[in-house]
């Protein structure tokens, strides 16, 4: 940004040089607040923590509405008494979810490195807060401004549509009316303020060079800088006439998993958003710590499917490793010299399959939850012996 | 007095180069190599040292796979002299040794990579050795198989060279069959020649050696060469014995020379003119002493000065000052346009959202 800000002093587009690949947005944000970069980043994340505590708040009331009409319409099995969330549990996660965002060590050397991961954040911490309130024009407003600043956004579309379709008792069949008319609109007011930022976006620097700038370096990676994900390593060392083949096919990977889970988790469209973003911030093409810091605000929320988990010890010692290991590995492979990128790599192949297994660990405990709800806890085959519950 | 130090500035140069060639490849033409290292011998020997001498040799012998005494080129049979031994500099080696390169080294038209080593860097006051050997015939030279050098070619090159004042005076001496007829051409002043054989006469081999299986040395060079061993740095022997190194009897062919181009008596041109260097020497009559305190010289700063010259970095600037700098002004702004519409657009999206009661709060 700073690069992008001296270059606009020397009367040269931002986007001219390499390593400037921020939305215009951001060049207006931090022309007047460059000096006070520290406070921006700090406010911003505190700004993140209280998003998410409000939203966790109301959604927490929202769950246990459901959870009140349920019972009362008898779609429980009788003896999952154990598994229904008392509202005394429930109190404390809000602060929970809040001081997970600010007190992981993720946030901090995030905010350390003025990372404007920071900013993507509280964006979509601010659309998870609009649509959880309900506000559809407001949630599609951020999200607007979330796709507009990082791309990969677009996939919490389908979450919050669910959500606010939910909210709005409308159910979702595919030739329901009032169904198709609600989508329309959401949508219309999404793709609408998309079009006015990126317009507002033209008028600051007078030019469409911000486009291929931001959204064609996201799409089609040229910068193979090492980080945390999975794209570099695979680019680097890959012959020129496949990679726009595989380009192709890292970034549909992002997107494939939306459909699917949108019909598996038509009901449930928070822990669909959760998936999504821990979806996003692992297949993305420049993930950061950042983007992990947010998916693992929302743990505490699931913090109820603790007893259907598989494998906290192993997630928890790999990611702990990984997170120690990737400082190491990077002074032995660019300082020390004696070991090669490999051995980084792996580090990040290793924390993304934890990441993974985390997701899909938290995936099979919310389904195996919910079967156990609807068809009690101790389940049974035809013939009387004790069941066992596989995902498939 | 005054005769001696006529005598030692009687010629007019200063410096000597010399220009060795052998044209030919193939390891049966091991005399031809074995002819330029033995002259490339005598005449470091008597004083022309390496970064004045241009050797030019067409293949390689002494490494060659069919020599049985590796590392080793004899110009004696029972192997009596190994002219090769492990301080020869072969400049132009091998492919390199063409027609073109040769001409450019005489003319001095070389691209500007050339190392030095592979210039002949003479100046007008330089005498050059030229010295050639390997197949000829009528008018030509033989280069490497495939190209050949003819008479007028060699007598444009030294024309050039005389033009381009690259020589004081020149000894060309070749060895090959009919080499008289390369000498006929010249035209340039301040040019000796010598020839082994006359146009019409092949010049003969000498001696074979069985243990290598070829001829070590071909007859011409072999006796110049017993003739150059007599030679020392101080010896006054001039060109006329040199003409009449070898006689029919010893060469079976006739030797010729040339000297009709050349502005001094024969008689007066020593042999170390052209196979020695020279060393220029100037006799002075009075001494200089050196002394610590010259007068003269004074210090143009006076002592004060000195010493109140602001020296280190951290001086430059007091801190205080450093610490409170104002950041400096920004050239760029956002357009006016931009900040009115994008602060139009929160507006309008909080009043869309939290209704328009809130206005009247505002105002």
């Amino acid at each position: 940004v700073v690069e992008g800000l001296a270059l606009l002093d020397l009367g040269v587009s931002p986007y001219s040089g390499a390593i400037f690949h921020e939305t215009p947005l951001i060049i207006y944000l931090f022309h007047f607040l460059i000096e006070y970069a520290e406070l921006v980043f700090m406010i911003t994340d505190v700004l993140t923590a209280v998003a998410l505590y409000l939203a966790i708040q109301d959604f927490n009331k929202v769950v246990f509405k459901k959870q009140k009409l349920l019972i009362e319409l008898d779609k429980y099995a009788p003896d999952v008494a154990e598994l229904i969330q008392t509202p005394m549990e429930m109190h404390y996660i809000p602060l929970k979810v809040a001081l997970f965002y600010l007190l992981n060590p993720y946030t901090v050397m995030s905010c350390v490195a003025k990372s404007t991961c920071a900013i993507n954040n509280s964006v979509i911490a601010f659309f998870i807060l609009a649509t959880i309130k309900g506000s559809a024009f407001l949630s599609a407003v951020f999200l607007a401004l979330a796709t507009y600043q990082s791309l990969y956004p677009l996939t919490l579309f389908a979450p919050a549509l669910l959500y606010l379709l939910q909210r709005q008792f409308i159910p979702i069949k595919l030739k329901s009316k009032s169904f198709w008319f609600y989508t329309m609109q959401y949508a219309s007011l999404y793709l609408c303020s998309l079009v006015v930022l990126i317009c507002l976006s033209f008028f600051l620097l007078n030019s469409w060079d911000f486009i291929p700038a931001v959204y064609g370096f996201i799409l089609s990676v040229p910068d193979l800088t090492p980080n945390i994900g999975l794209f570099w390593y695979f680019f680097a060392e890959m012959f020129e006439h496949f990679s726009l083949f595989f380009v192709c096919v890292f970034q549909i990977n992002v997107f494939f998993y939306t459909i699917p889970l949108a019909i598996k988790l038509k009901e449930h469209p928070v822990f669909f958003l959760f998936v999504q973003l821990a979806i996003i911030s692992i297949f993305k093409s420049y993930p950061t710590v950042g983007d992990v810091a947010l998916y693992m605000a929302f743990l505490p929320v699931w913090s109820h499917l603790y007893r259907f988990l598989r494998n906290v010890f192993i997630l928890s010692c790999v990611l702990i490793f990984c997170s120690f290991l990737f400082p190491v590995l990077w002074h032995l492979w660019i300082y020390a010299g004696s070991a090669n990128s490999n051995f980084y790599y792996a580090i990040t192949l290793t924390f993304n399959i934890g990441q993974i297994l985390l997701i899909s660990d938290y995936f099979y405990a919310f389904l195996r939850r919910e079967y156990y709800l609807t068809h009690g806890l101790h389940l049974t085959r035809q013939d009387g012996t004790e069941a066992m519950l596989v995902l498939k | 007095f005054q005769d001696q130090t006529e005598q030692f500035f009687r010629s007019g140069h200063t410096n000597n180069w010399a220009v060795l060639v052998c044209t030919s490849r193939f390891w049966f033409n091991y005399r031809h190599v074995a002819n330029t290292l033995s002259v490339y011998r005598s005449v470091k020997r008597l004083g022309i040292p390496d970064s004045h001498i241009v050797l030019m040799l067409a293949d390689d012998m002494a490494c060659n796979p069919r020599n049985p005494k590796p590392a080793t080129v004899f110009s004696h049979k029972n192997m009596e002299l190994n002219v090769y031994g492990d301080d020869v500099e072969v400049d132009y080696r091998s492919y390199e040794v063409t027609v073109e390169n040769f001409l450019r080294v005489l003319t001095g038209r070389i691209p500007p990579s050339t190392p030095r080593s592979k210039r002949l860097l003479s100046d007008d006051r330089s005498n050059i050795l030229i010295y050639m050997t390997g197949h000829g015939g009528n008018g030509f030279l033989k280069f490497q198989d495939s190209e050949e050098i003819t008479n007028v070619e060699l007598a444009d090159a030294f024309e050039q060279m005389w033009q381009k004042r690259r020589y004081n005076e020149l000894l060309f001496i070749i060895d090959t069959c009919q080499g008289a007829s390369m000498y006929e051409r010249f035209y340039s002043p301040n040019i000796m020649a010598l020839a082994s054989s006359q146009v019409g006469e092949d010049s003969l081999s000498h001696q074979p050696d069985l243990g290598i299986g070829v001829h070590l040395m071909d007859r011409y060079t072999f006796y110049v060469l017993e003739f150059l061993e007599e030679i020392h740095p101080a010896s006054q022997t001039n060109m006329n014995d040199l003409f009449q190194v070898c006689p029919k009897s010893l060469c079976v062919s006739t030797p010729g020379h040339r000297t009709d181009l050349f502005q001094r008596d024969p008689q007066n041109v020593l042999i170390t003119d052209f196979f020695g260097s020279v060393r220029k020497v100037e006799i002075t009559a009075e001494t200089l002493s050196l002394d610590r305190d010259v007068p003269g010289l004074e210090s143009k700063f006076p002592e004060e000065e000195l010493a109140t010259e602001p020296l280190k970095y951290a001086e430059q600037l007091p801190v205080a000052q450093i610490i409170h700098q104002k950041p400096k002004p920004k050239d760029w702004h956002p357009p006016g346009g931009f900040i009115l519409g994008l602060w139009a657009l929160i507006i309008m999206v909080f009043f869309k959202t939290y209704g328009i009661k809130h206005m009247k709060h505002v105002f």
